[in-house]
């Protein structure tokens, strides 16, 4: 009975990280959509959420039946729980790859803004801080857990380079009223990209918290 | 956790001929709190908890090292009183064991080996502990009847009502719900958390799902050895010790 419990708790695990590949997905195709400014993949994005949707309540039901019939303790306990925690981040994950590709759609229908080096870096720290966060939790290593705090500062940072250099050139934008409105138009749409960015950090963020709690039962809040 | 301490075992040894049973314990039971005792078989719990109130003192060849304070006073002094001991710290064993006796005389017994006869009085205190052990409705009318007509839970909470009787301060308790249904073990481990205002409760069980339910303070016992003492919720969600966690989640051996 009990192996067959343990075998339970690996199928949770897996399903975890089968959610988690397909959300870290989701971001890096909404992400390089935007870079290349490539609709097509845009569009698939918005259109490959349910089966992460569907893996969620998968999770839940998966915990549920783990607490009802096997009344785990302890790191067992702690284990199911941190699953139905992480597996909400991840559901939040997707749902800001979703918002990224909503917002692409409508940037690749008009023309381009100059590059922004620090969307760019953004890009790149967030999808890192997700790496280490799924990675801390196949692993069960909360040293890796830490690294992701740090790195949570960096993409506030660069989200806040991507808002004043939007704002610069909003300032000094056209006078024409049409261009002027469609300018702003694509730097607010930029701008909120860069937020699910630095929110997708924040959700990393949590989930390496959940890593923490599982491993060592600490609840603990990454400044 | 302001509770003031009801017994302390303090540096316990004990010996069943050579073989060390209990190796140096040290451990703090608190009044009005639920102590409970973990650990697999074999482990010295019951062996541990038959010491508080001198139940091992029956079997022959066996040896006590260190002390069991109950309040300040060591229950293994030369000076004292066994019997009066037991009426302090009164035992509910794993098996229901009424006397072939009626309900009301099974838990008068206590009450007339301690010289109490006047008949209101004994009426007063069967009542009494019938109420306090949650049976008293369900015999009420049938207080004549013999005790072992009563279901197993039910033969339980007399077993319980019999050992109140005598207004014991401790209440130890060795397995009390592994002989009974789902239903039954619930009233049980409702009683204790009634209990619990009046009276300090240790209590040995296998169920770990029993202990984290009824107890505020969990220990494990391993090999004869204290391993681990904390809060119940602590160690059930928490344990500082991996032998701990590896007991309670069932990966022991």
């Amino acid at each position: 009975m009990q192996r067959h419990f343990i075998k339970e708790l690996e199928r949770l695990k897996l399903t975890v990280l089968k959610m988690a590949a397909l959300a870290r997905r989701a971001l890096q195709n909404a992400t390089h959509a935007y870079l290349n400014r490539d609709e097509a993949l845009a569009r698939q994005v918005v259109d490959g959420d349910r089966e992460i949707n569907d893996l969620e309540m998968e999770i839940d039901e998966l915990s549920l039946t783990m607490l009802a019939l096997e009344q785990p303790m302890a790191k067992d306990l702690r284990f199911i729980l941190g699953c139905t925690k992480i597996s909400n981040e991840l559901e939040r994950i997707a749902d800001q790859g979703v918002n990224i590709a909503e917002r692409t759609v409508f940037l690749c229908q008009n023309p381009p803004l100059d590059p922004i080096p620090a969307m760019e870096r953004l890009i790149e720290v967030v999808d890192e801080m997700l790496e280490k966060a799924i990675t801390a939790f196949a692993e069960q290593n909360t040293e890796k857990a830490f690294d992701i705090s740090k790195m949570d500062d960096l993409a506030d940072q660069y989200t806040l380079e991507v808002l004043q250099s939007l704002i610069a050139y909003m300032a000094k934008s056209t006078p024409l009223t049409e261009k002027r409105l469609l300018n702003t138009r694509r730097s607010i749409l930029t701008i909120i990209i860069s937020r699910c960015l630095e929110r997708t950090g924040d959700m990393a963020t949590n989930i390496a918290e959940q890593v923490e709690f599982i491993v060592k039962g600490n609840k603990i809040k990454y400044q | 956790m302001g509770n003031p301490m009801k017994i302390l075992a303090k540096n316990l040894n004990f010996y069943y001929g050579n073989f060390k049973a209990l190796a140096d314990i040290s451990l703090e039971m608190k009044k009005n709190q639920v102590t409970a005792l973990i650990g697999p078989s074999g482990c010295g719990k019951s062996t541990f908890l038959r010491c508080l109130n001198r139940m091992n003192d029956l079997i022959p060849g066996t040896r006590v090292e260190g002390g069991i304070f109950l309040e300040n006073e060591n229950i293994y002094d030369a000076a004292v009183d066994v019997v009066s001991l037991r009426r302090r710290v009164g035992m509910v064993f794993q098996k229901p064991n009424p006397f072939p006796k009626t309900i009301f005389e099974n838990v008068a017994y206590g009450l007339k080996v301690n010289g109490i006869n006047n008949k209101n009085v004994l009426r007063e205190r069967v009542e009494k502990s019938l109420h306090q052990a949650a049976l008293f409705d369900e015999v009420k009318d049938r207080l004549n009847d013999s005790a072992l007509g009563l279901s197993g839970g039910q033969q339980q909470r007399l077993c319980i009502a019999r050992a109140l009787a005598v207004e014991p301060e401790v209440i130890l308790m060795d397995e009390p719900a592994s002989a009974l249904d789902p239903i039954a073990t619930q009233k049980i481990e409702e009683l204790i958390h009634e209990l619990k205002t009046n009276f300090t409760i240790v209590i040995v069980t296998h169920n770990m799902q029993q202990a984290a339910r009824v107890s505020d303070i969990t220990a494990f016992f391993y090999l004869g050895q204290l391993i681990e003492v904390g809060n119940t919720d602590s160690i059930f969600t928490r344990p500082s010790l991996k032998q701990t966690e590896d007991y309670i989640t069932g990966r022991f051996g």
